[in-house]
């Protein structure tokens, strides 16, 4: 084989390992309260627990609520950003962020919402005929 | 009814469709005239059907029927004709249509301008992925099985199982769920069929590639293919920047790109594109890169479908903000990416061993190894982004349940190829014009590089910057802009037709430079206490009352009415209040800021706006949406949207209280009557609203009356029309206080007549006019003491050199569409 051959495919090789590498450090893993105790920044899904106390404070700047993840543990959140839009849509949320004395820090929020863009479930849409009027003809 | 023919004419269209790709298949296996007449009349015939398809499903939208689940869920009867019209694309099934009718645009032309011998197999590969787009919509069943999702099938049919179905099964829907308050914006209307030309036009290159594999040929076909590549990335960049625009103005994330996977999978194909026009570009002029000319239109329009596959497949859904119904095409969509995939790379190293190869070695100094070096560059960044937004998928190799990557993933792996990049445009597209040997070369770089360096100083002088890693970054990007230029001022006064491909070099230039000053420079703006609260979390000090360390900054700010703070000490701002408007976005309050800049003493106006998003709230429960207001500038940008008000609260408070307390009736009364009575005098401007209190008073205009409201006939009287409301209650009346002046024994007298509000034991006087401002003053009894100051939360940010940003995207569509113009007319005249 020649040597620039060589050298190409040692280049190749060495990138594509760093690449993933890389890759796999930075992404996550979807986890829960309990297990985000140990971790440094966790995504953690979960549903938002509506009856509980929540909103924007104004002493504090900060956005709290209570949240339920996937296992069922309801745990407080705090966000020191504004109410995200949207927030009571989302009919789930990922919270990122640290845990820390039984409360959640959250840095960022992503609300998944069954906006018009991706609601298709029947249950948004059993819910509809009180709202929009929908009658029978 | 019409949804039947509608049915009907979709099944008709791919049945031609499938009849016309058997055509071109013979006939681009046999070279037979006859079938190639054929097929060419199934394929008009295909594109007609779907055009009377499109024109039905139009016409469901625009007659309201909402017995179609289509209609019914992205239309409403509210909603103004445009936004109707661009509900026809709106949805999945819808954009489908409208990508495969671009799509059959194209193949007219194609079939015009194309020469033999790839006309036939072209345009059997261009029908092969039509037949695949439109089984994507023909709604088939057979028991469990779906083939498409028709956009003409019922409510009834789309849930037989829901309850109100069982009941009534012919119901009709009153109205629609409307269209997403965020979607109604000029942008998004033309952002969708935009991105489909780019689409229909990213698949051309694809199947010349198919059908240079098929017969052979395999030097030709750049020729004819080039000038569709560079169209298709126009009308991609296009709508990528028309998405990165409207996410700037409308959403409140505060910027033009979050690298979002679907943002991400606009713009690899694009990448994986400008790989290719630089290959096919090489090759036209020295037969070299023949292989890669033919990977990359072969992956350009793989990327396509792969985002496709992405987007509206419903793997996203946990990683994106914003993705497609799943409309259950999941394996549909999965095969018809496999079909291209085996297909384009299949053909591809079946032919390998008899592809052309350069017939000599070209060194590092020479225009084919700067242009095909800078096709990889282009194609290993498209590789990056394609892996970070592939996380769904290929991060199961690391966990079980992988979150997308860190934004660093994307920027730490961008910015370094970025410079690689922006350093070899400069030298690529010296030798590109001009013969040069390294001594020669450098001869020619040292003008540009002194340039170079003293903007690069004089930028990180400006803008303070520290970081070595960004100083470098902007040499780079400085160097692509002065280095190109340079080609290009010679270049346009020698040959300007010429200058398409250099015009984008410094369109990049200028993107690089635009994207790090704003972003990383990107700095909020807050008051003095603000900042230095900042500043003692930085610095580690402030602590919660647990004790913990707090580590996140504040980024907002509290503003009373008619209090200014000084922002970062630059600029004055005041909130002067806000008005309601019903006309619009029923609800919406639009706010007033005052913002004076200290340092050259302008003063400018910033309003914006919230509103309930009507398709998800209900009277008691409101659902707030921010539209942010951006002042553009040459230098910056001021970027400003209001997180939170008293009015907003007062009114949430309302909702919450009537859900609470719907038995207490009059929550309300009990509330005013805690509070102590006094008089207050508050002066009004001609459409002004005031918050007061539980209460809103709004000074619309006045009335002129007639001498006989006024006790002496001799007087003169004028009433002032009012708008009183309650917030608690959504209580509304209409006031028409009367202010009169008049004579009695020679003196003048104003008199003002007290208008009860009993249901709130108000007393509302009009005491004073003042005619030269335009304002009247209102005095008025039973106010609660102690009003909370009206004041809202804004999050403001100082964005520098956003329109360089822009004007790089500029340069970059201008000179995309500069080289269409040169390729397209070479290529008209020779296939006349």
């Amino acid at each position: 084989m020649k040597p620039k051959l060589i050298l190409g495919i040692i280049a190749i090789v060495a990138f594509t390992s760093l690449l993933l590498y890389n890759f796999g450090e930075s992404i996550s893993t979807y986890t829960d309260f309990e297990k985000a105790e140990t971790m440094k920044s966790a995504h953690v899904p979960g549903t938002w627990e509506s009856e509980r106390d929540y909103g924007f404070s104004r002493e504090t700047m900060q956005f709290s609520f209570y949240m339920k993840d996937e296992s069922g543990e309801v745990k407080k959140v705090i966000y020191s950003k504004p109410k995200p839009n949207n927030f009571e849509q989302a009919d789930r949320l990922v919270v990122i962020g640290e845990m820390r004395n039984d409360i959640f820090y959250a840095s960022e929020m992503l609300m998944k919402c069954p906006s018009k863009y991706n609601a298709t479930d029947a249950e948004s849409y059993g819910a509809q005929p009180v709202a929009a009027g929908i009658q029978g003809k | 009814m019409e949804g039947i023919i509608g049915k009907w004419l979709i099944n008709a269209s791919f049945v031609s469709a499938i009849v016309s790709l058997v055509f071109y298949g013979l006939a681009a296996r046999e070279d037979d005239i006859k079938k190639i007449k054929w097929a060419h009349v199934f394929f008009t015939l295909k594109g007609l059907f779907l055009l009377m398809a499109s024109v039905v499903l139009v016409k469901l939208i625009f007659d309201h029927q909402f017995q179609y689940y289509y209609v019914f869920n992205y239309t409403s009867l509210d909603l103004a004709p445009k936004y109707l019209w661009s509900a026809f694309y709106g949805g999945q099934e819808g954009s489908f249509m409208l990508w495969i009718l671009f799509s059959w645009i194209s193949g007219f032309m194609l079939i015009k301008w194309t020469r033999d011998p790839y006309r036939a197999p072209v345009m059997f590969f261009l029908v092969l992925t039509q037949v695949f787009l439109i089984s994507m919509i023909v709604g088939w069943k057979w028991d469990g099985f779906n083939l498409g999702a028709s956009p003409f099938r019922t409510i009834a049919e789309e849930m037989p199982d829901a309850p109100f179905i069982q009941a009534n099964p012919d119901f009709v829907p009153a109205d629609g769920s409307g269209l997403n308050d965020l979607l109604k914006s000029p942008w998004m209307m033309i952002h969708p069929p935009v991105l489909f030309i780019g689409f229909a036009m990213m698949t051309i290159p694809y199947c010349f590639a198919m059908a240079a594999l098929w017969k052979r040929k395999y030097n030709e076909w750049v020729s004819p293919a080039l000038p569709w590549t560079l169209g298709a990335n126009l009308a991609l960049l296009t709508a990528i920047f028309l998405g990165g625009y409207w996410a700037y103005i409308t959403l409140s994330f505060g910027g033009y790109w979050a690298w979002d996977p679907v943002e991400n999978a606009s713009l690899v194909p694009w990448l994986i594109g400008t790989a290719g026009i630089h290959t096919m570009i090489i090759q036209r002029k020295s037969a070299v890169a023949q292989k890669s000319s033919l990977l990359f239109a072969i992956l350009a329009y793989i990327a396509i479908v792969y985002e496709t596959f992405l987007t509206r497949s419903g793997i996203l859904a946990d990683s994106s903000v914003h993705s497609f119904v799943d409309l259950g095409l999941y394996n549909q969509l999965l095969i018809f990416m496999l079909v291209v995939i085996i297909a384009g790379l299949g053909m591809f190293f079946y032919r390998y061993k008899e592809l052309p190869s350069p017939d000599q070695e070209h060194g590092v100094l020479t225009r084919e190894f700067m242009t095909v070096s800078g096709a990889m560059a282009l194609f290993i960044l498209g590789a990056v982004i394609i892996l970070g937004t592939s996380s769904p998928i290929i991060g199961l190799l690391f966990n079980e349940n992988p979150t997308p990557p860190e934004i660093s993933f994307y920027n730490d792996w961008s910015m370094p190829i970025a410079i690689v990049m922006a350093l070899m445009t400069v030298i690529g597209q010296m030798l590109f014009w001009q013969k040069h040997d390294s001594e020669s070369l450098s001869t020619a770089l040292i003008q540009p590089l002194m340039v170079t360096s003293f903007v690069t100083i004089l930028a990180i002088m400006i803008y303070d910057v520290r970081n070595f890693y960004y100083m470098f970054y902007l040499f780079a990007g400085f160097f692509a802009i002065t280095g190109n230029l340079w080609v290009l001022i010679r270049l346009a006064m020698k040959q300007p037709k010429l200058i398409g491909g250099t015009t984008t070099h410094v369109g990049f230039g200028l993107l690089l430079v635009g994207i790090l000053f704003s972003s990383a420079y990107n700095s909020p703006l807050l008051d003095p206490r603000t900042a230095d609260y900042n500043e003692r979390v930085l610095a580690g000090e402030v602590t919660d009352e647990q004790g913990f360390r707090v580590s996140q900054t504040v980024e907002m700010l509290e503003l009373k009415l008619n209090t200014p703070k000084i922002l970062n000490g630059r600029y004055e701002v005041n909130y002067g209040g806000y008005s309601i408007d019903n006309q619009n976005r029923p609800g919406q309050q639009t706010y007033a800021l005052s913002f004076k800049d200290l340092k050259t003493d302008r003063v400018f106006y910033m309003n914006p706006e919230v509103y309930p998003m009507l398709t998800t709230s209900t009277a008691d429960n409101i659902q707030w949406s921010v539209d942010p207001d951006v002042r553009t500038g040459w230098l910056h940008d001021i970027y400003l949207y209001v997180a939170g008000s008293s009015y907003i609260e007062k009114v949430n408070n309302r909702n919450a209280t009537n859900a609470v307390m719907q038995n207490v009736s009059d929550s309300a009364d009990s509330l005013s009557q805690n509070t102590m009575s006094i008089e207050q005098v508050v002066s009004f401007r001609r459409g002004e609203n005031k918050e007061l209190g539980p209460y809103i008073f709004r000074f619309n205009d006045f009335i002129m009356v007639d001498s006989t409201d006024v006790p002496n006939e001799r007087g003169v009287g004028v009433r002032a029309q009012i708008d009183f409301t309650h917030i608690p209650s959504n209580t509304q009346y209409s006031l028409e206080p009367l202010f009169a002046v008049y004579n009695e024994d020679g003196e003048s007298y104003t008199a003002s007549f007290p208008v009860n509000i009993e249901a709130y034991e108000l007393e509302v006087r009009f005491t004073k006019l003042d005619p030269e401002n335009d304002s009247i003053e209102l005095t008025i009894v039973g106010l609660p003491e102690g009003l909370e100051d009206e004041w809202i939360l804004i999050v403001a940010e100082k964005k520098p050199l956003i329109s360089v940003v822009w004007a790089g995207t500029f340069l970059l569509l201008i000179g995309f569409s500069i080289s269409i113009f040169r390729h397209w007319g070479r290529e008209r005249k020779l296939s006349v």
